[in-house]
């Protein structure tokens, strides 16, 4: 292969990743907008979403048409879930700390049980369009191209459904200022329980894609949170469209060094440019980020 | 309790534990070993986390960093262990003062994202650098005496307990750094130099861990990123911590013996690790949620509710009238 396709080709990779990112951090980055908490378990919703998937996929279903089967599940846990965390972030000691440490024993507890159910083995879904490509100047897997779609459109949704109609008013408003929010009349805690909701139904579908296009295992969680730690700190914490540039960068990242420099220094890399830069700029790349408390 | 009385209930307490591998197999010499490790460690944490108000999620990076640096010292330099180990705690607590000016102005969730960042990163570094083994690991020379490492960790064990309740619970520097818990701009407004406070518990929290980290790797004969970097190193310091009674003085203590007997005795009936997973997130959780001033939490409202406002004026010198 070419110099220069090799090239195009890692960059193009990078980008079919990097869509799959952003579907997953959009879910979690308005949800420390809204309720200021840092999900350590995201990457435990997203393998529980993948084995789901697969649960559901054994009955010769395509896995891409789980999507929106697998949302409203997801959306319920959430939902039922919130209240327990909201305990926790305005109980007694409430602190940010607390929530976090919350989220950090769930991710361990899910993480046991899908090692207690499933043991160490990776699985994969298998999708009519596994295997498939488009040839052309480069080659697309037609798997990632569609999963690259799918992320795409369910992140633009959620997006204009946050622009255009009065309860993403609502959310935008709690994520800017609750205080002034609640003042105006947003039910804080019913926006709160909804962004939750939202946010576990779009982690736990963006599983699929992640089970389709790579493999599912139960300790996949640490790989993922990291990812979307990398991408919503990159963006700014809370700042919606800075994912759209950090996830795509975190993807053609990762895929310049897997193909230049070598597969087993990806996450040095990762680590440390998503140290230097809480290091250098909290607030992201483009400093819009909210601040720490 | 008076002071003299202290001093002759820890006399005799450490009497006790030092005569104990008399009486025992080896096999219960090791559970206490580690129960004495896993204490320090759970202090350690205590210190920057709980005292100082710094939620560090990447503590066992320096746990790490101890237990490499002692076994490349072992192993290559030939150095004698008991040097070693504290050439060990001194690189853990330097590469803290170096990373902590900076990282130490990070407040809160991002704190802790940027410690758990770097304790990845260097598991990272681990697993790739030629001078650490990478994925292949080290191996140390075996020393197969369990009561002298049960007596070294004792040993280590009482002194970071001392040292920590001076330093913490007697001396200025414990209030500078519970200031700095409680709120940070008054702490600096008070005159405290909140900065240097904030470095020096972050390495001296750390540098505990990386002298633990370097007899753990002697002991366990094999240094890898498994064993010395795992990120569960870090989630049971937390926990244990927290189940005891995060910023009290006997808190990691209770939390850590509490903890590493529940551990042994699942990996004892099941042999494996995956239920303990699962009750330390169970744990994790329903401590946050139901109490969050852990086990001493429950003791210490009891005894404050007694003794009550009226008590505590007194205590402090004022008149009351009862």
């Amino acid at each position: 292969m070419l110099v220069v396709d090799l090239f195009l080709q890692s960059i193009l990779n990078g980008v079919l990743i990097g869509g799959i990112y952003i579907a997953i951090a959009v879910g979690f980055s308005i949800c420390f907008g809204v309720m200021h908490i840092i999900d350590f378990a995201v990457g435990e919703w997203l393998m529980l979403g993948g084995f789901i998937g697969f649960i559901l996929a054994g009955m010769q279903v395509e896995p891409l048409l789980l999507i929106p089967l697998v949302f409203p599940i997801f959306f319920v846990v959430g939902y039922m879930l919130q209240p327990v965390i909201q305990r926790v972030l305005t109980g007694r000691k409430a602190n940010v700390l607390m929530g976090l440490v919350f989220t950090f024993g769930m991710s361990i507890f899910l993480q046991g049980l899908a090692l207690y159910i499933w043991g160490h083995d990776r699985r994969t879904l298998t999708s009519a369009l596994s295997g498939l490509n488009i040839q052309g100047l480069v080659t697309i897997p037609t798997l990632r191209l569609v999963a690259f779609i799918i992320a795409g459109t369910v992140t633009l949704a959620f997006m204009l459904f946050l622009a255009r109609t009065r309860l993403g008013l609502s959310i935008r408003a709690t994520a800017e200022d609750r205080d002034t929010a609640a003042v105006l009349g947003v039910d804080i805690a019913r926006v709160s329980r909804l962004v939750y909701a939202a946010y576990a139904g779009l982690t736990g579908m963006a599983g699929i894609l992640i089970g389709t296009v790579f493999t599912i295992y139960a300790e996949m969680g640490l790989r993922y949170t990291t990812f979307a730690f990398f991408t919503v700190v990159l963006a700014g914490m809370g700042y919606l469209p800075g994912i759209l540039v950090a996830g795509l960068f975190l993807g053609i990242l990762q895929s310049l060094v897997a193909v230049y420099v070598g597969g087993r220094y990806i996450y040095l890399v990762l680590f440390l440019v998503l140290y230097v830069v809480l290091l250098v700029s909290p607030q992201g790349i483009m400093g819009k980020g909210l601040k720490a408390e | 309790m008076t002071r003299a009385r202290s001093v002759a209930l820890l006399l005799g307490v450490l009497t006790v534990l030092l005569i104990l591998p008399l009486f025992i197999s080896t096999f219960w010499v090791r559970i206490f070993t580690g129960t004495l490790m896993w204490i320090g460690l759970a202090q350690s944490w205590n210190i920057i986390a709980g005292y100082t108000g710094y939620i560090n999620f990447g503590h066992g990076a320096f746990f790490g960093i101890g237990a490499y640096v002692t076994g490349i010292l072992i192993r290559y330099q030939e150095w004698p262990l008991l040097a070693a180990i504290w050439a060990g705690g001194l690189a853990a607590g330097v590469v803290a003062a170096v990373i902590g000016y900076p990282t130490l102005r990070l407040r809160g969730a991002y704190f802790a994202i940027a410690t758990w960042a770097f304790a990845e990163m260097v598991r990272q570094a681990a697993l790739v650098s030629p001078v650490t083994g990478g994925a292949y690991g080290m191996r140390l020379p075996a020393l197969l005496n369990e009561t002298f490492f049960y007596v070294l960790m004792l040993a280590i064990t009482t002194g970071t307990l001392l040292a920590s309740h001076y330093f913490l619970e007697r001396a200025a520097f414990g209030y500078w750094v519970k200031a700095i818990r409680e709120n940070e701009s008054a702490a600096q407004s008070l005159g405290i130099n909140t900065v240097a406070t904030k470095i020096v518990a972050f390495a001296a929290s750390t540098c505990i861990a990386g002298i633990y980290g370097g007899v753990y790797a002697y002991w366990l004969t094999y240094v890898h990123p498994d064993n010395v970097l795992h990120p569960m190193i870090t989630d049971q310091m937390v926990v244990m911590a927290l189940v005891g009674g995060l910023g009290t003085f006997g808190g990691p203590m209770v939390g850590a013996t509490l903890l590493y007997w529940v551990n042994r005795l699942i990996w004892l009936n099941w042999g494996d690790s995956v239920l303990y997973l699962i009750v330390l997130g169970i744990l994790i959780c329903l401590v946050v949620v139901f109490m969050p001033d852990g086990i001493l939490g429950l003791f210490r409202a009891k005894r404050l509710g007694a003794r009550g406002i009226k008590g505590n004026l007194r205590r402090l010198g004022e008149k009351v009238k009862v």
